[in-house]
C-alpha cells in the first residue's frame, strides 16, 4: 500500500511568493559559504546534506487530496484542489493501462474539500467509472451546486465520465475492490467523517480530517481511540495548536497536533501524519510545528513510539 | 494521579502529584471541580495549581485546565499554574498554553 499527499493544506489554497523563494534561495547561498557546487548532483548532494525542509522545499499549498494506491482501481480522500494534479498523473495512468475506476471517500463537502472536482480531468473521460463515497446524503447536491452557472462555466452534466454516489452508514464496513472501509461520523459543522481502510494483508490507514476533539466531550474519543486501533498510518487533522483550538477558534472544527499524538498513542497507531495545514503558516511554522511534535511524542510515551510524520504536497508513504 | 489542596493568604493551593494522562484525567477532573468549589464556597480570591511534584500532564490534562479556568472565572476565582517542572514547561509552550494561563515559577501564597 503506498499513500501519496496531493494536497495537504487547510481550508484555503496558498502558495510560496517570491519574496518567499528568493529568501530561501539566499539562505542555501549562505550556507554554502563559498563551496564549489558545480552540478546539479553537487547541488542536491549539498541540499540533502545541509538544508533543512522547510529550507530547501515547501510544504506546498493544495488543499485536502490524498490517494492511497492499492489494488487495480483508484482511491482518492477529497476532492481539494491537489485533486488537479492527481488527475493530469492518473491520466497517463491511464494511459499506460490502469484502469479506469475511481473510488472517492469524501470526509464532507465543504468549499476547500471539494473545489478541485470541477478541474478533475477524467471526469471529462468517457470511458471513466467515478464512485463517490460518502455518508453526507447530500454529496450530490453539493458537487452540482459548485458548477451551477453563477460559480463555474462547465455544468455538472457536460461530465461524460459515468459519475455514481454511493451513501455510507458509519460504523458499516463495506468492500470496494479490494478494500475494507468504515467510516467514523466526527465533529464539525455539517459533521464530516473519516475512513478507515485495511487491505487483504491488514494494512490499515485511517483518514480523519476536519475534525475537532473538545475539552468538554473527552469521553467520547473512545470511539476514535477504536477508529485509530493499531492503524499502520493515521492521517489526522492539526491544524490548529491546542490554545488555539480551545480559545479563539473553538468550535472552527479542528484539531491539534498534541491531541492527535495522545489519540495514536492510545490507540498504538504506528505512524501519525500531520495532516490539514493552517493556510496562514509558512514552511518554517510548519517544520517548528512538526519538530514541536516530535518532542511532544518522546516526552509523554509510555509505550512503543509513534512515528510522526508531516504531510507535503507529493509525499508518498509506502507502509 | 492526586490532589491535595490547602489555604493560605485566601488562596487555595492545589498540588497535583503524579501524572495526568488517558488513565488518570477523569479523577482529575473531579478533584479540579471540587477544589474549585471549595475555593468559591470558602470566599479565596484565587486557586493556584501548585505542579512541583507533577511528571507530567497530556492533552487530556490541559484540556481539564481550559475546563478548570472557565469554572473559576465563572466562580471569580484567578487561576496560577505554579512551579512546573521542565517537561511540564515544555509541554505547556509546544501546546501554547503558556499563553492562555499565567505561569508562576513558584508557589507565592504571601505566607
Amino acid at each position: 500500500m503506498l499513500v501519496r499527499f496531493w494536497g495537504t493544506r487547510g481550508s484555503l489554497p496558498v502558495a510560496a511568493k517570491a519574496d518567499a523563494i528568493r529568501a530561501k534561495i539566499a539562505n542555501a547561498l549562505v550556507a554554502a559559504n563559498g563551496r564549489s557546487i558545480t552540478s546539479f548532483g553537487e547541488a542536491e548532494a549539498f541540499i540533502d546534506g545541509q538544508l533543512d525542509f522547510a529550507a530547501s522545499g515547501t510544504y506546498g499549498g493544495a488543499t485536502t487530496c490524498v490517494e492511497i494506491e492499492v489494488g487495480d482501481s483508484f482511491f482518492v480522500c477529497d476532492m481539494g484542489s491537489g485533486l488537479r494534479e492527481f488527475g493530469l498523473s492518473a491520466m497517463k495512468r491511464c494511459a499506460e493501462g490502469h484502469k479506469r475506476t475511481y473510488n472517492f471517500f469524501q470526509s464532507h463537502l465543504h468549499w476547500d474539500h471539494i473545489m478541485g472536482f470541477p478541474f478533475f480531468v477524467p471526469a471529462f473521460d468517457p470511458l471513466a467509472k467515478i464512485v463517490i463515497h460518502s455518508a453526507h446524503p447530500d454529496a450530490e447536491d453539493a458537487l452540482r451546486r459548485q458548477q451551477e452557472e453563477i460559480s463555474f462555466p462547465v455544468p455538472f452534466d457536460w461530465l461524460r465520465a459515468s459519475i455514481e454516489f454511493v451513501a455510507m452508514t458509519p460504523g458499516e464496513p463495506i468492500e470496494v475492490d479490494g478494500l475494507t472501509v468504515t467510516a467514523e461520523k466526527q465533529q464539525h459543522s455539517h459533521d464530516s467523517y473519516g475512513y478507515r481502510f485495511t487491505d487483504a494483508e491488514g494494512c490499515t490507514v485511517v483518514f480523519s480530517t476536519d475534525s475537532e476533539h473538545k475539552p468538554d466531550n473527552m469521553k467520547d474519543e473512545a470511539a476514535f481511540i477504536e477508529f485509530f486501533r493499531n492503524a499502520d498510518l493515521v492521517i489526522c487533522d492539526t491544524m490548529y495548536s491546542l490554545a488555539d483550538s480551545v480559545s479563539m477558534k473553538e468550535d472552527w472544527g479542528h484539531s491539534s497536533n498534541i491531541v492527535a499524538i495522545d489519540l495514536c498513542h492510545e490507540a498504538g497507531a504506528k505512524r501519525l501524519a500531520l495532516f490539514h495545514h493552517e493556510p496562514t503558516y509558512d514552511d518554517e511554522d510548519i517544520q517548528r510545528m512538526h519538530q514541536e511534535s516530535i518532542r511532544y511524542e518522546a516526552l509523554t510515551r509510555e509505550g512503543s513510539e509513534l512515528e510522526v510524520l508531516c504531510a507535503y504536497d507529493g509525499l508518498e508513504i509506502r507502509l | 494521579m492526586d490532589v491535595s489542596c490547602r489555604s493560605a493568604n485566601g488562596i487555595l493551593v492545589a498540588a497535583i502529584h503524579g501524572r495526568v494522562d488517558e488513565s488518570t484525567w477523569e479523577g482529575f477532573a473531579d478533584r479540579m471541580r471540587e477544589a474549585i468549589e471549595q475555593a468559591a464556597a470558602t470566599k479565596q480570591s484565587e486557586l493556584i495549581l501548585d505542579l512541583s511534584a507533577l511528571d507530567y500532564m497530556s492533552s487530556r490534562g490541559l484540556r481539564v485546565l481550559t475546563m478548570a479556568k472557565r469554572q473559576a472565572e465563572a466562580a471569580g476565582l484567578a487561576l496560577t499554574l505554579a512551579a512546573p517542572n521542565e517537561v511540564m514547561r515544555e509541554i505547556l509552550a509546544i501546546s501554547r498554553y503558556d499563553k492562555l494561563f499565567h505561569i508562576s515559577d513558584s508557589v507565592d501564597t504571601g505566607e
